[in-house]
């Protein structure tokens, strides 16, 4: 597995690259730059900024540069956050969306399994469909709604909860992860569901049944092992999403995390801020399907590390 | 076994979470009641002064349990992209930095200058010298001795090139400084060859090139802070951060979390500290309006920084007078690029200008506050401003008169102008786009469309020189017409090109005059030729809009929206 697990690491680098290669360019592509302002900068402030950024250089070079600084985990300064060097921002921003993302996830997980098996179990009953209801609600109403929604009654209505902010503590996580969760829940549990009456059907669990294995120890022992691949060949780049793509949840609850430096770096053309983000997540998404891969080896054997 | 193990742990940790909200939820109410704004709550909150160096991380005044003295939230907008005195630019990082430093002289609570590090100084006949005369006395943060050369050092700082800081230009154009533009352009390298010295510790002294009766509203923190030359030289460009930091303001810096808050506390060694009544200040972050709004409801921010446009009436029904709309410094026009044919054609702007309803489409489409403005400075009280013709004419009139003149800049329905305005994405600014766009269509038949795009979008396509029509503003440096005719002169290469001799006549004579009656009177005759060329379409001016809290008391409306805190409080 550890040999494997090298193999794909070393197998991402030229995913890493290209991403890199195509992001710089498209960067530069764009119209406008970090230092756009419509009252015309003099000459010589131009040209020192110009300097101070190295932006003065070819493309190539600068490229160079950047490659070399990433090598050396330094990410530049960010031109926007002119008293922060990308690399502070990302430690800065990090642990928060990690945070968020990752309870995001694990609330979807467990709420989103243990409605698809009840619904599974219970097809058709009152279980059944407010797990489908909520599943429609999750899937269907965007976090940019249900976030201001929750605010409006839990936060401002009911106080039960701040509204917005963040100093760690576990009121402020609440919101962002219960907006953050719903469409995970949603999703895991429609996958579960569908996925564990397919393998109820199965003839292998058929099979158990009629060996006269009681219905728990089948479930426990044949179909839950099998009906939760799907789900687990979702979560890697599910997390990945979740955790990388709160930006809108940070906006919403004014969190501050790392995927508002992503739009901000975009829309304000700071080019080594895009550029430490992009890369960053890149190796977040890889290594969460990474990730997956190996659970999903670990869970059915029939999947090989070849 | 799979099974049981995923059920323990999903059970075991749904029931945590379940136990952290109740908990949770009983010191959220707790905090709630705590935070709400009612007087036996501010009663418990009384000031005390001892609060400056807290470094802890960001808390917000709904999770404080232990009482802090006065607190002061403040919804700040947009995140801070830089707290360097001499670099930062933006309007909500000046809010910032008014508090934190202090020039030569200060903006009082309604915008108006006061004395500030400068008790009193003296402008000479021809206004050109201003001399300032420091207070006795003064101190940075850290008990250091402030001098007058630290606020010479403040504005060399600002208009060296290794700085590129976008201030310069203050020191080059909109208050001429003797020997600036030398440094700026790098043509001197000698600090000594600009105008501005200290000939004692408690002196300083600058001269210009040109009089400027608006030259003491510059000298404000947010253009002229001094600098503490012994942190900059220990820390770098660390020397603002939380610990490093040596201001002189009324308040210290004590914390600052990129895209949540920056925290300030009372400055002890400031010289009218015992006049400070609140005694902390939490900026917060509130990119999302809404949001800001719904904190604002809950009382866990004192004020916004600007409330959307389409809750501007409900809100106005229910909080009445808490809901602040007034005059600012930001003018709104569509510029059209003289250098492109057909706009090169005076008849064709004209007839464009004159199809925008401007009634229509700032009362019942934008809303949010804007005023319609016929002029391309914002109205001043005392300025003379003149005005496009179609100010006067009804509606019916206006548009027979453009009819007529698209047609004979020789287009109509078989030949009309296909055009493209460019505008930022902004709600308002692409709303009043596209409703031009509408306007233009239906009554002259100009096959109009917008663009739209972020901010760098818009401004690149400003600087290509590509352009159609440009839904273009101007945010005033000051409220005084020199800083809008100051950036549309021609010779000011901000990217209009068009010549106009007469406002460069006008313009000249009234630079000298020190008289600002006299002054303005003259700069109007400038703004006539820019309107009479109809090198823009003025559209309106902009308001400045912010919800404010009964409980705060000090806050004034003001069209620079200056707001020191040192001048609030909060309400027993």
């Amino acid at each position: 597995m550890f040999a494997y697990a090298i193999r794909r690491i070393l197998g991402a680098l030229p995913t890493l690259i290209a991403l890199a290669v195509i992001s710089f360019f498209m960067m530069r592509v764009a119209p406008g730059g970090p230092f756009s302002g419509n009252r015309r900068v003099p000459d010589e402030i131009r040209a020192n900024v110009e300097r101070a950024f190295h932006l003065d250089e070819p493309l190539w070079m600068q490229f160079g540069r950047w490659v070399w600084g990433v090598l050396h985990f330094d990410f530049g300064p960010s031109m926007k956050y002119r008293d922060y060097n990308v690399s502070e921002l990302i430690a800065i921003g990090l642990p928060t969306s990690l945070e968020v993302g990752i309870w995001a996830m694990i609330v979807s997980t467990l709420i989103g399994l243990a409605l698809g098996i009840a619904g599974a179990l219970r097809r058709n009953t009152s279980i059944d469909y407010a797990a489908g209801a909520l599943a429609m609600v999750g899937l269907a109403i965007p976090i940019f709604v249900i976030g201001p929604v929750l605010q409006l009654t839990l936060g401002l209505e009911l106080r039960w909860l701040p509204i917005a902010g963040w100093d760690g503590s576990w009121p402020f996580k609440i919101l962002p992860i219960i907006t953050l969760s719903l469409p995970g829940i949603a999703y895991v549990s429609r996958l579960m569901r569908a996925s564990m009456i397919e393998t109820m059907r199965s003839n292998y669990v058929r099979t158990a049944r009629a060996k006269g294995i009681g219905a728990r120890r089948t479930i426990i022992r044949h179909a839950l092992r099998g009906a939760i691949m799907p789900v687990v060949a979702y979560l890697g780049p599910a997390t990945a999403i979740t955790i990388t793509g709160s930006i809108v949840i940070e906006q919403i609850f004014q969190i501050p995390g790392i995927g508002r430096y992503f739009v901000e770096g975009a829309t304000g053309r700071d080019y080594p801020l895009v550029m430490g983000v992009t890369i960053f997540y890149g190796a977040i998404v890889i290594g969460a399907n990474l990730l997956t891969d190996l659970v999903r080896s670990w869970l059915d054997p029939k999947v090989s590390y070849e | 076994m799979l099974l049981r193990k995923f059920a323990f742990v999903a059970s075991t940790t749904v029931l945590l979470l379940l136990g952290a909200c109740g908990e949770e939820k009983k010191n959220e109410q707790a905090a709630a009641e705590q935070a709400a704004p009612t007087a036996s709550n501010v009663a418990e909150t009384a000031p005390s002064t001892t609060n400056e160096t807290q470094t802890a991380s960001a808390v917000p005044a709904t999770t404080s349990k232990v009482s802090e003295g006065t607190v002061l939230n403040r919804g700040i907008g947009a995140t801070i992209g830089t707290l360097d005195p001499h670099i930062n630019f933006l309007a909500w990082e000046g809010w910032v930095l008014d508090d934190l430093y202090e020039g030569l002289v200060a903006n009082d609570a309604g915008g108006a200058v006061i004395p500030g590090a400068a008790e009193k100084w003296d402008i000479s006949d021809d206004g050109l010298t201003y001399t300032f005369h420091l207070r006795d006395g003064l101190t940075w943060s850290n008990g250091d001795k402030l001098t007058a050369q630290d606020f010479v050092d403040g504005i060399i700082r600002t208009i060296s090139p290794e700085t590129a800081s976008d201030k310069a230009y203050i020191f080059t154009s909109t208050i001429r400084v003797a020997g600036a533009q030398g440094l700026v352009d790098g043509k001197s390298k000698d600090p000594a060859s600009v105008g501005i010295s200290a000939p004692d510790e408690r002196t300083v002294v600058l001269k210009l090139d040109a009089p400027a009766p608006h030259t003491l509203f510059v000298l404000g923190s947010f253009y002229a802070p001094p600098l503490h030359k012994p942190s900059l030289e220990k820390f770098g460009k660390d020397f603002i951060k939380p610990g490093n930091i040596v201001s002189n303001g009324a308040y210290t810096l004590t914390e600052n979390v990129p895209q949540s808050q920056v925290t300030l506390g009372k400055n002890p060694a400031y010289w009218d500290a015992a006049n400070v009544k609140i005694d902390k200040v939490v900026y917060r972050v509130t990119e999302d309006d809404s949001t800001a709004v719904k904190l604002w409801r809950a009382g866990e921010l004192d004020t916004t920084a600007d409330i959307p446009t389409a809750q501007i009436d409900p809100l106005k029904e229910e909080f009445g007078d808490q809901v602040h709309i007034s005059a600012s410094t930001e003018t709104n026009y569509m510029s059209f690029n003289i250098s492109k044919p057909p706009f090169d054609n005076i008849k064709l702007r004209q007839a464009l200008s004159m199809a925008i309803d401007r009634d229509t489409l700032v009362n019942k489409v934008v809303k949010g506050g804007y005023v319609v403005n016929y002029g391309y400075v914002v109205p001043i009280p005392g300025y003379p401003a003149p005005q496009v013709a179609e100010a006067t004419m009804s509606k019916e009139d206006r548009i027979a008169k453009a009819k007529a003149l698209y047609a004979e800049a020789g287009f109509g329905p078989d030949k009309p102008v296909s055009l493209t305005i460019e505008s930022s994405n902004n709600d308002a600014y692409k709303k009043q786009a596209e409703t031009i766009a509408v306007m233009w269509k239906q009554v002259l038949g100009v096959d109009a469309k917008v663009n739209a795009q972020d901010r760098d979008g818009w401004l690149a396509a400003f600087n290509s020189g590509g352009w159609d029509v440009f839904n273009d503003n101007l945010i005033g440096d000051f409220p005084g017409p020199e800083t809008y005719l100051a950036y549309m002169d021609p010779r000011a290469d901000v990217g209009y090109g068009w010549k106009s001799p007469e406002f460069e006549a006008a313009f000249d004579k009234a630079m000298p005059i020190t008289d600002q009656a006299e002054r303005w009177k003259v700069l109007a005759e400038a703004e006539k030729a820019l309107l009479d060329y109809y090198l823009t379409a003025p559209i309106a001016s902009s308001p400045n809009r912010h919800l404010i809290a009964k409980k705060l008391q000090g806050w004034v409306d003001n069209p620079a929206d200056v707001h020191p805190t040192r001048f609030m409080s909060v309400a027993p």
